[in-house]
């Protein structure tokens, strides 16, 4: 096993959700989120070979993994679906106790896990409408296998107070209660968790200092006792990302902004189009 | 007796200040040649129900005909936020329901059951209780636990778009069922539009016509959402309207859409690709 020495942060983001999968479970694939997809179609060509995917794109169940999509996601998934499920049955006879594995994405979160997709400021008199929080509201309370992740750490995510809880963190004074709350939090700086009952950094990303990752926060972040440097991916992760799971570089979308997103997304149409 | 009638016709079935259910999810298979028809007569006041919103929400957002949502998610998925959803939301000039899969699932089963409400663990400790006071709690009459009550759901009108249809409104879909065959069965009226429609489909399909009362050929009619099998979605369109309307220019933007030709496509089918067109 050779450790890698050219890999980008997309890739070890990747690669770290990619350790968080097990063998032979069951992964919810939510939409939007190329780094999760990535991240467990590799779990599933390296430790993780009897996985299958629940996904949102296509209502499906599949087995098999298909190389990342853009205008042809639903294709690439449907083409591989065991069996069609609609909403209605997944939200209601699969999700509530059979508890896929999850990575959701917060727009934002607190110190204790509490996370954020319905809307920044007052829900009557919002600052900002985001899209809505899907299915999170629905499992928060009970759910064990959820994680987070956030592409662009930033104190914009990483609030004292979110303005709206869709997602429960662990329990606190400000949410009692027994949830388990996220697991994990991968961002592009680190690795955290919440054993501690506070967001404690688990391990920082090579060449990421706890100083860059606490002026980043906008809370006081205290490292867990064993803190270590996120171990890189491998050279085989590496070339597996690259050149088969998302040739396309779907994944670096996630943390591009606005202007320089589109047009890469024009670029990859494009590609999908002609390959 | 064939239930096909003409766009025109369906479109004129929503009336002002109904409850419009939308098949499809996101970006993929929408009813968007049906909102098309909806915009050119523009009928007001309408509630959307649907999954997810996407596209073919925004434009009916973006063109004032909406009053309110039901949906869990309303946005463009990797395109970005809807933009005319995002705008008016924020301004407060459309009604939001917060709605997550399970209260929409739940309450549409409820609505099948006959039930006035099914009961969920979906929502505790949350704040989606705080801005739905409507939402009640019930006690499980069994062991005393709480949950959400999720009420029945009700739908005036939903239509579906499917690559193909029969007369009798029999359908086939292959993939993102989403809500389509609860909303359907649910909904006092339910339209299928179908970029084909032959004499006879045999099973098992995925919606019966039996619950369906109209049906309306219309080629290309989720464009530029995707129609699996039969066309990707349309990346270029999208990022078109989110690039116009990141420019203020959703109503030229409309106004070009509104104009284009029935019939006329931009749609890459398969064999287009491979042969080269456009």
């Amino acid at each position: 096993m050779v450790i890698a020495t050219d890999y980008t942060t997309d890739d070890l983001i990747c690669v770290c959700i990619s350790r968080q999968v097990e063998d032979g479970e069951l992964l919810a694939q939510g939409i939007a989120t190329p780094l999760v997809a990535a991240g467990y179609l590799l779990a599933q060509r390296t430790h993780a070979p009897r996985v299958a995917f629940a996904s949102a794109i296509g209502n499906a169940l599949c087995q098999e993994g298909a190389p990342l999509g853009l205008a042809r996601a639903e294709d690439l998934w449907l083409g591989r679906a065991l069996t069609l499920i609609s909403f209605a049955d997944a939200a209601c006879d699969m999700i509530p106790t059979m508890h896929p594995k999850e990575f959701f994405r917060p727009a934002q979160v607190d110190a204790y896990g509490n996370y954020n997709n319905v809307v920044i400021g007052d829900h009557q008199h919002p600052r900002l409408r985001l899209p809505g929080c899907g299915g999170i509201a629905d499992v928060t309370a009970f759910h064990s296998r959820a994680y987070l992740y956030v592409p662009r750490h930033s104190r914009a995510v990483f609030v004292e107070e979110v303005d709206f809880v869709s997602g429960l963190g662990v329990p606190s004074p400000l949410r009692p209660g027994d949830q388990p709350g996220p697991r994990l939090l991968i961002s592009d700086l680190g690795i955290f968790d919440y054993a501690s009952g506070r967001m404690r950094l688990r391990s920082h990303h090579p060449g990421v200092t706890l100083e860059k990752i606490q002026k980043k926060t906008g809370f006081a972040l205290e490292p867990a006792a064993d803190a270590h440097q996120t171990p890189p991916p491998t050279v085989e992760e590496v070339r597996l990302l690259r050149n088969e799971i998302d040739p396309l570089g779907i994944r670096e979308l996630e943390r591009m902004g606005g202007g320089q997103r589109r047009r890469r997304m024009r670029e990859i149409i494009r590609l999908e189009q002609a390959g | 007796m064939s239930k096909v009638i003409p766009m025109a016709e369906a479109a004129r079935l929503v009336a002002p200040g109904s409850t419009l259910g939308l098949g499809g999810m996101t970006l993929y298979r929408r009813p968007v040649a049906f909102v098309r028809a909806l915009l050119d007569i523009g009928v007001t006041d309408l509630t959307l129900i649907s999954l997810t919103c996407g596209f073919e929400s925004d434009l009916l957002v973006g063109a004032g005909q909406v009053r309110r949502l039901r949906t869990c998610y309303f946005g463009l998925e990797a395109f970005g936020l809807a933009p005319m959803f995002t705008q008016r939301a924020t301004a407060g000039e459309v009604e939001v329901i917060e709605e997550t899969e399970a209260s929409l699932a739940f309450g549409l089963r409820a609505t099948l059951a006959g039930v006035g409400f099914l009961p969920s663990l979906a929502w505790l400790g949350t704040d989606l209780p705080r801005v739905r006071p409507d939402v009640k709690t019930v006690q499980d009459p069994y062991s005393g636990r709480a949950y959400t009550a999720f009420p029945a759901l009700s739908v005036d009108v939903m239509v579906i778009h499917a690559p193909v249809a029969d007369h009798a409104g029999n359908a086939q879909v292959y993939g993102n069922l989403a809500l389509d065959r609860e909303l359907g069965l649910a909904a006092d009226r339910v339209i299928i539009t179908a970029e084909r429609v032959v004499d006879r489909l045999s099973g098992p399909l995925e919606l019966a016509g039996v619950g369906v009362h109209y049906v309306v050929e219309v080629p290309d009619g989720a464009w530029p959402t995707s129609c699996y099998p039969d066309y990707p979605l349309d990346g270029n369109e999208l990022l078109d309207y989110v690039e116009a309307c990141g420019s203020g220019q959703f109503d030229a933007y409309l106004e070009r859409f509104l104009a284009r030709p029935a019939g006329e496509t931009r749609v890459a089918r398969r064999g287009d690709l491979a042969e080269g067109k456009d």
